[in-house]
């Protein structure tokens, strides 16, 4: 937990040196929790990077729970613009990221608890999450976005034997590993 | 472009859940809880009679490769004289929910009762809570055509102080509920007998346990102490590919049976578990 505030810290520090433009980001589902909050920055137009905090309260089907994350996204500059009853918009369709994410919860784990021999599991509070978003702009500040995730294990999994997914789940299989969620995006 | 947009989304939406977290523990897995299991074997049980002998699979740890899982799924579905499987554990590699619904799309596919016990790997992050509510207790115990077999939880890092010995005991000295004499005891857990777990063989023996099946260790193995003589039975990784098979038959006289199947069980390693002799 300590070299992650250390790993946050540093980040925030190196910032004003090479970014161009800050935002705050708020999200909901996505496996980054209830409601997750991310401070970021963009770095030579198309490349974003953010730290962030989520909160799951106790629920009966989940713990409550604090999540950290690291996060990176790539922008892609295409976008085209529509109208909606004299309102301009722009819509990015095709951005992708990948999340460090850091559940803080007793029944996980960074370091392998003394009762177990050395390298008897992997971590389990951490974990990396790849994701799609599709952006649309309601102003030059204002974003909002529909976001569609799959964990680590997912993808390894379908990767392994996407046979498996694909008999098994809609849309190429894909159904069995992604998740959604959708957020809110506000550049200063 | 609009209606293409709308498309996508509503596509995607239908597709995809909202979850909030890796961690989050309501599994989606309908129908294969030990209860439900049990209910069915023992259907089957009440609307047959004793066979001259039976076949068990035996499963372990599927974990990570789901399409290898229901691969001998299907394949044990064409074998014959096989009344139901084992499933020794770690289903789960993290223990979170999506790897258990993996699996338990796989084992829909059966055409007979899975039995699962708790492994080491589904007992991480949130999968006890996840185990108790999607298959149940982590101990329990069963008796079919008169051998009972009695399921425990041997995850003595995850659980503490495990398996519960008195149990284990009063399980295999339950008197039938027909009333019918018990021909075979047989303990079925995911981790072969610790080494610390001291005169835990001989407790097992007392209790006149006659095998104990496995998994964890990935790949086949049959041994027993020197001093003790309870042999312990151990499956391979599932996608290695292969199972194993017991065979009971009829009578206490008559011996048990392990086999090593490969993935089309052509290739065979048997072991006759000796009869107990009296004592």
């Amino acid at each position: 937990m300590k070299s992650y505030l250390f790993v946050l810290l540093s980040f925030f520090m190196a910032l004003p040196q090479w970014a161009n433009a800050s935002y705050v980001d708020l999200q909901s589902g996505s496996l980054m929790g209830m409601v997750h909050a991310s401070y970021g920055d963009s770095f030579f137009d198309n490349h974003h990077l953010s730290a962030g905090m989520g909160y799951v309260p106790k629920l009966d089907n989940h713990a409550e729970m604090t999540l950290f994350s690291l996060r990176y996204r790539y922008q892609n500059p295409y976008r085209f613009d529509f109208n909606v009853e004299g309102h301009d918009f722009q819509f990015s369709p095709v951005n992708f990221g990948t999340s460090l994410l850091y559940g803080n919860h007793s029944d996980l784990f960074l370091e392998l608890p003394d009762q177990y021999p050395k390298g008897y599991y992997k971590p389990t509070a951490l974990r990396i999450i790849f994701n799609y978003q599709s952006i649309l702009h309601i102003s030059d500040k204002t974003e909002v976005y529909f976001d569609i995730s799959i964990l680590d294990v997912g993808l390894i999994t379908y990767v392994r034997e996407p046979e498996f997914f694909m008999d098994n789940y809609d849309y190429l299989g894909l159904e069995g590993i992604t998740n959604w969620g959708f957020g809110l995006r506000r550049h200063f | 472009m609009k209606k293409l947009i709308f498309l996508f989304f509503v596509i995607t939406l239908a597709g995809c859940e909202y979850e909030l977290s890796p961690w989050e523990t309501d599994a989606h897995c309908p129908g294969v809880s030990v209860e439900e299991n049990l209910a069915r074997l023992a259907a089957f049980e009440a609307a047959n009679g004793k066979p001259d002998s039976y076949r068990v699979a035996i499963i372990g740890d599927p974990q990570q490769y789901p399409g290898a899982f229901e691969d001998t799924i299907k394949h044990i579905n064409t074998l014959e004289n096989v009344h139901f499987t084992l499933l020794v554990g770690d289903l789960a590699e993290t223990g979170i929910k999506a790897e258990f619904e993996w699996m338990c799309k796989a084992m829909s596919k059966s055409n007979i009762p899975i039995i699962p016990v708790i492994g080491n790997h589904d007992s991480i992050s949130f999968g006890k809570d996840i185990w108790l509510d999607v298959f149940g207790p982590y101990d329990f115990s069963f008796t079919y055509f008169n051998t009972r077999f009695v399921a425990y939880n041997d995850n003595q890092y995850e659980f503490g102080k495990a398996p519960d010995r008195e149990w284990l005991t009063d399980e295999a000295q339950r008197p039938a509920e027909d009333g019918q004499p018990i021909e075979h005891i047989i303990g079925v857990s995911h981790v072969p007998p610790w080494d610390d777990n001291e005169g835990f063989d001989a407790h097992m023996s007392d209790s006149g346990y006659e095998l104990t099946i496995h998994g964890h260790e990935s790949s086949f193995d049959y041994w027993e102490r020197e001093d003790v003589g309870l042999p312990h039975y151990i499956t391979t990784q599932n996608r290695d590919p292969g199972f194993g098979m017991l065979t009971v038959y009829a009578g206490a006289d008559m011996p048990l049976q392990v086999d090593n199947c490969t993935r089309d069980c052509l290739i065979t390693t048997s072991r006759v578990v000796a009869i107990p002799s009296p004592q």
